[in-house]
């Protein structure tokens, strides 16, 4: 046993190693916070980031926020979570797991594809979600890009 | 009274849910976790004998390791539902079997929640006691980065409470705050903790020790920024532990005790450092302190969160001039692997030193050198 707690160290080490090693430069989406036209309430990245994690539960015109995320699987989340939210996805995970087993929070609503998110959007004024910003129509309001 | 609160809360959630199919949410975590103590120690309790290394794994449940590799310790399924049961209220049970109970399962929280306005949440029920920072989660072994926090902090023989819990929520500039007061009552019959004491200091199995811990009162404080999170605690009970042993005499001790803590976690991306710090005192004419702390620190490369953690546990009788009585620390090292959005896989080695008192039994763990590892995961 200790002897494979070593060689799993060894392991662990020198993937580490090897990860930090690699610097991969991509191009990267850029991220845009979507609500509905109707909604003329203020966006800076500070209020974006309190309504994704549940700390303000109200836009400033004073109506009761409904979040809305894409899938973990989708690029666009763990783009959010790092330009918005300045954590990674596991992080914002973790986060949301603690809040929904301690009765003080419920996460985003999860939604299948950009499409829903913009249907979804379009139809209710308290919506509110993140796209990619190339895939965002005039049937949503763009109110903040990263 | 207690099993009344639950059958009565949960009827209520199956009469107003199922008819009209009210919105229902299921939710879950559980954890796998398999380990063993790497030794053996001479046997504190019969000198010039050895025993198997042990590892107190989960105290209040007694989850142990020893030099048998086991899933019991502290291998745990939950499963929660919310009934939203209309525009502010909704009502909450978590379902949890754990391996220590050979998976048995039993309602362990159940509470309704009131939102009254958005920044105002009444809770009633059954939750755990916000004792340390951990403390409210420290089953969701995917909601932090070690195998399960430093469990020589976490050594209290209650967890649990009834009550009432009213969370007040506000911004200071660009600060988020919630203020929690709460207030309950914990009637733990036949404790675990302390029955499993009464077996190791050579008492009769057949001991069964009541403990009542009564008017827990207390306020919570939690300041959270872009980087930090933070929370401060003070909460004080009335205790009465109550001894029936076989010949049904039985003897009690009365006494109150008061908590202190200071606790948070703190981003310097890449590193996430993790703290507590607490203080217990016991009004019990010796003085009675329990200084306890812990630190850790969290790489985040990536997928993996390789981690370190020191925690360290002492009891100490301040009028008696006594300050070793039960001592320890842990030494962690461990490493967390995310393999999938919901899942993490997590190997630790914990380095446990009993610096206790031995002439007095209080150095009744020994020391131990345990791994452990593991899936946790969320559903």
């Amino acid at each position: 046993m200790l002897c494979l707690f070593k060689s799993v160290k060894r392991i662990v080490v020198l993937g580490l190693s090897i990860i930090s090693l690699i610097v991969i430069n991509q191009a990267f989406a850029e991220v845009a916070i979507v609500v509905h036209p109707s909604n003329s309430s203020s966006f800076d990245k500070a209020t974006i980031k309190k309504i994704f994690l549940g700390k303000s539960k109200s836009f400033s015109n004073g109506r009761a926020a409904i979040l809305l995320s894409a899938t973990p699987k989708d690029p666009i989340t763990e783009e959010f979570n790092k330009k918005v939210i300045g954590k990674s996805s596991n992080q914002v995970n973790a986060y949301w797991s603690k809040m929904i087993f301690t009765g003080k929070g419920t996460p985003p609503q999860e939604m299948a594809s950009t499409s829903e998110i913009i249907a979804a959007i379009s139809a209710n004024p308290d919506a509110i979600g993140y796209m990619d910003a190339s895939a965002a129509t005039s049937a949503v309001k763009v109110v903040a890009t990263f | 009274m207690m099993k009344y609160l639950r059958l009565l809360l949960i009827s209520f959630v199956i009469v107003v849910a199922l008819p009209t199919k009210a919105d229902i949410k299921f939710s879950g975590f559980g954890s796998i976790i398999a380990g063993k103590t790497l030794g053996t120690v001479d046997d504190p309790f019969n000198p010039g004998q050895k025993r198997d290394e042990i590892l107190t794994a989960d105290f209040y449940d007694v989850g142990q390791y020893d030099n048998d590799i086991t899933f019991k310790a502290e291998s745990i399924f939950a499963l929660q539902a919310v009934v939203d049961l209309g525009d502010k209220l909704s009502a909450t049970a978590q379902l949890v079997a754990k391996g220590v109970d050979d998976f048995e399962p039993e309602f362990d929280w159940y509470y309704l929640t009131y939102r009254a306005t958005d920044s105002l949440t009444l809770m009633a029920g059954r939750r755990n006691i916000p004792m340390y920072y951990f403390s409210e989660y420290s089953e969701v072994g995917y909601a932090y980065p070690w195998m399960r926090p430093p469990s020589n902090l976490y050594w209290w023989q209650i967890t649990q409470f009834n009550g009432v819990n009213a969370m007040y929520s506000f911004d200071s500039g660009d600060y988020s705050n919630t203020v929690t007061l709460f207030y309950g009552n914990e009637y733990s019959r036949d404790n675990t903790e302390m029955g499993y004491y009464e077996v190791l200091f050579g008492g009769e199995s057949s001991t069964v020790v009541d403990e009542f811990w009564t008017d827990i009162t207390g306020v919570n404080w939690n300041i959270s920024g872009d980087i930090f999170d933070l929370r401060f605690v003070y909460f004080q009970h009335d205790m009465e532990r109550t001894r029936h042993f076989i010949d049904t005499t039985s003897d009690q001790l009365n006494t109150s005790q008061k908590f202190y803590g200071f606790g948070g976690s703190i981003d310097l991306n890449p590193f996430t450092v993790l703290f507590d710090w607490n203080f217990v005192t016991r009004d019990d004419g010796l003085g009675t302190e329990y200084p306890t702390y812990l630190i850790s620190l969290v790489y985040n490369i990536d997928d993996y969160q390789p981690y370190i953690a020191y925690s360290k546990a002492d009891h100490e009788r301040t009028k008696l001039k006594i300050d070793d009585l039960e001592e320890h620390y842990i030494m962690s090292y461990g490493v967390r692997y995310n393999f999938l959005p919901n899942a993490s896989f997590k190997v630790q080695y914990d380095h446990f030193v009993d610096q206790g008192h031995e002439p007095s039994g209080w150095a009744y763990h020994g020391d131990s050198d345990t791994i452990s590892l593991g899936v946790d995961f969320v559903f």
